[in-house]
């Protein structure tokens, strides 16, 4: 009787997981786990990701091919790159996600370096710009930027339009001092001099002693560094107040004048230059497109930002991986796909370096202006698929 | 020459936000003796609450300032008789579990109604000038918060020094058991205090909006200042608080003009060495010296 009774038990077990492969072989589903700040001071990085990727799967559906594109969503905090890996264990390990992606800072893509290649998980970069990245670990691909990449060409445009002498301030971290030496490199290989540099403490928002410096040093430009919201708000304020802009002074940067901030400044940052990959208010077909499907699917007038961007074309990458090769797929198999692909990107086309799975882009320089009342960017140079200059330099870093 | 009294001026408007905001958490430290980590949380929500009447409603900058210092107070009064009275005889630990998870809900509710961006200034145009001061050009702003500062440095002194109130005040931060046994009631003057200093830290943040951005990490970003003034100028003592503030403003300010390399250490090494010297703050009250 027992023996009866085990037979069926086992011929029933089989039977239902025959039936679930059979089923699944029809509909899988696709899981695509993403690791951002949600809460603490990075939150807008997370909220900006989520937007662009619940507006990208409202546009183009749910599913490719039939097989669902689930996205699994995990908030790291204020930074944390323990809790990062933490995440990216339970995601990859219990989850059982096919391709894994987010990161806001470095330091929780690095932490992430070991747990992907053991497990082969295909991993796309949504933001953090540190060069080596993904030299970290072959399953790694990036889809946003590098901090020497979108900075490279500011230095060379301002000797040609006429800055002679510039001042240097940068948030004390290590991308505001990559941000320090690349800047200043381009631009005295364009025949400019840096005459003072300041290095602040990244939790300084009193930046009065510091304009004041750069004030008396009477460069013809300020270049500023500072991650996005208070310090570089504060920055900017700062600069207009204290007359910087009135004496004369070009105020230059990069991501802080992204649109997402320009309120912030009010009519204080008109004017002031920035390099950057992605300017939001461009008129590609693709821009106006993903604009409208980010108004429609917030339900208000949204302004995406580079994570969104990077959001955005990271969701791409995995529709269009799925579509070519179902929804089982090796990390080799993932990455050796994505890392062929070009893509019509709302910032313009991009591809990737498959040596190095980095992005190369175009790099805009733009002004801040005013436009039918509203303060945005507006292209006035662009330079064409840019490599990360980094990596070039530095053939050999591991 | 020109350029100390530059940095003077950077300073002191720096220190006079940091006293506006500040005061209220050492007279309540002093006072009731609770571990108040959600003061920052009640300057920002003034702050909010001003930069929403400014941008929205069209309210005039310095009235907006003043209905924001209202609203904290009223929040500061309904989070004292629910929140913060039975925490009074309780240890420091759930006192300060308490208070920062007060601050995490308020950087929550805020990142979640108003977004995680910082939010726009609100210094009106006829405060963002340069305005001429004999030997250079200054932002009138920073003018302005130096009169501010000063004006409600003299008010409050008048109520702490000068008044019926403020005399009991005192004696009930000196010796609270006293008080009581003589008859003042010491739990309403806790909640009087208590609004008052809420009032003063709303009013800060809004003020000194364009000193300290206002986002929704601004509850923590800016308690260590708020403590430093507190521990520095000591506990329960007003003017304490508002010689800290001023020197933590001057010594901060030319540190990173005159040393930028060394960024703000200058400012831990200062507070560092007052502790060393005096333990218990510059000017402690009695009970406490």
């Amino acid at each position: 009787m027992k023996r009866v009774l085990a037979a069926t038990t086992i011929a029933a077990v089989m039977f239902s997981v025959s039936a679930a492969s059979l089923s699944s072989a029809h509909a899988d589903v696709v899981k695509f786990g993403i690791i951002m700040p949600f809460s603490g001071p990075f939150a807008v990085l997370g909220k900006q990701a989520k937007e662009a990727v619940e507006a990208f799967q409202k546009l183009n559906g749910k599913t490719v091919n039939g097989h669902e594109v689930q996205v699994i969503w995990r908030d790291e905090g204020a930074g944390d790159a323990a809790k990062t890996r933490q995440f990216a264990e339970e995601l990859i390990l219990r989850e059982k996600v096919n391709v894994l992606g987010g990161f806001a800072l470095t330091p929780d893509a690095l932490a992430v370096a070991e747990v992907i290649s053991e497990a082969q998980t295909p991993t796309v970069i949504l933001n953090a710009a540190t060069s080596i990245i993904p030299r970290k670990s072959p399953y790694f691909i990036r889809v946003s930027m590098t901090a020497a990449q979108y900075i490279s060409p500011l230095g060379g445009w301002a000797t040609k339009n006429g800055v002679k002498t510039a001042y240097t301030m940068v948030s004390d971290y290590g991308p505001g001092i990559d941000m320090e030496g690349e800047f200043t490199s381009s631009f005295e290989k364009g025949g400019g001099k840096v005459v003072g540099k300041d290095r602040v403490p990244l939790n300084v928002t009193d930046f009065a002693p510091y304009m004041e410096r750069a004030l008396q040093s009477k460069a013809d430009a300020l270049f500023i560094f500072a991650p996005g919201g208070a310090p570089s708000v504060a920055m900017v304020r700062e600069f207009e107040r204290r007359g910087l802009k009135q004496a004369g002074m070009k105020l230059m940067g990069s991501g802080e004048m992204q649109e997402i901030f320009l309120p912030s400044f009010g009519d204080s940052v008109l004017g002031a230059i920035s390099s950057n990959h992605y300017t939001e208010s461009n008129q590609r077909p693709e821009n106006i497109a993903f604009r409208k499907a980010l108004n429609e699917s917030t339900g208000r007038e949204a302004v995406p930002d580079i994570v969104a961007v990077a959001a955005w074309d990271g969701m791409q990458l995995v529709y269009e991986t799925v579509k070519s090769l179902g929804p089982k797929f090796t990390g080799d198999q993932a990455i050796d796909f994505m890392k062929k692909q070009t893509i019509n990107s709302p910032r313009g086309p991009i591809s990737f370096d498959p040596k190095e799975r980095d992005i190369i882009q175009n790099v805009y320089v733009r002004e801040v202006r005013k436009v039918d009342g509203k303060v945005i960017n507006v292209d006035i140079a662009t330079v064409e698929q840019v490599r990360d200059p980094w990596k070039d330099n530095n053939p050999n870093a591991k | 020459m020109t350029q100390l009294l530059t940095i003077l001026l950077d300073g002191m408007s720096y220190g006079m936000v940091l006293f506006i905001i500040s005061v209220g958490l050492t007279v309540t430290m002093g006072l009731m003796r609770v571990v108040n980590l959600a003061h920052g949380a009640f300057a920002m929500i003034g702050g909010y609450m001003a930069t929403v009447l400014v941008l929205k409603l069209g309210v005039p900058f310095l009235l907006a300032c003043v209905l924001a210092a209202i609203a904290a107070g009223i929040l500061g009064g309904l989070a004292e008789m629910t929140v913060y009275r039975p925490l009074y005889r309780k240890g420091e630990l759930p006192q300060v579990l308490l208070t920062i998870g007060l601050c995490f809900v308020a950087i929550a509710a805020l990142t979640f109604f108003v977004g995680p961006t910082p939010l726009p200034a609100i210094v009106p145009a006829w405060l963002d000038q340069m305005v001429d001061i004999g030997f250079r050009l200054y932002p009138a702003y920073r003018l302005f918060l130096i009169v501010v500062g000063g004006l409600l440095a003299f008010v409050v002194w008048l109520i702490i020094e000068r008044s019926l109130f403020g005399a009991r005040l005192r004696a009930a931060v000196d010796d609270p058991q006293m008080a009581r046994s003589v008859g003042m009631d010491v739990s309403r003057m806790f909640t009087i205090t208590f609004v008052g200093g809420c009032a003063l830290a709303g009013f800060g943040g809004a003020i000194g909006a364009g000193v300290l951005p206002l986002e929704p990490f601004y509850a923590l970003r800016y308690l260590v200042y708020f403590l430093i003034v507190v521990a520095v100028g000591g506990m329960g003592s007003f003017r304490g608080s508002l010689v800290a503030a001023l020197a933590i403003g001057i010594v901060d300010t030319a540190g990173r003009y005159i040393v930028p390399q060394f960024g703000g250490f200058l400012l831990y090494l200062l507070v560092f060495a007052l502790l060393l010297w005096r333990p218990n703050g510059l000017l402690p009250p009695k009970s406490v010296a």
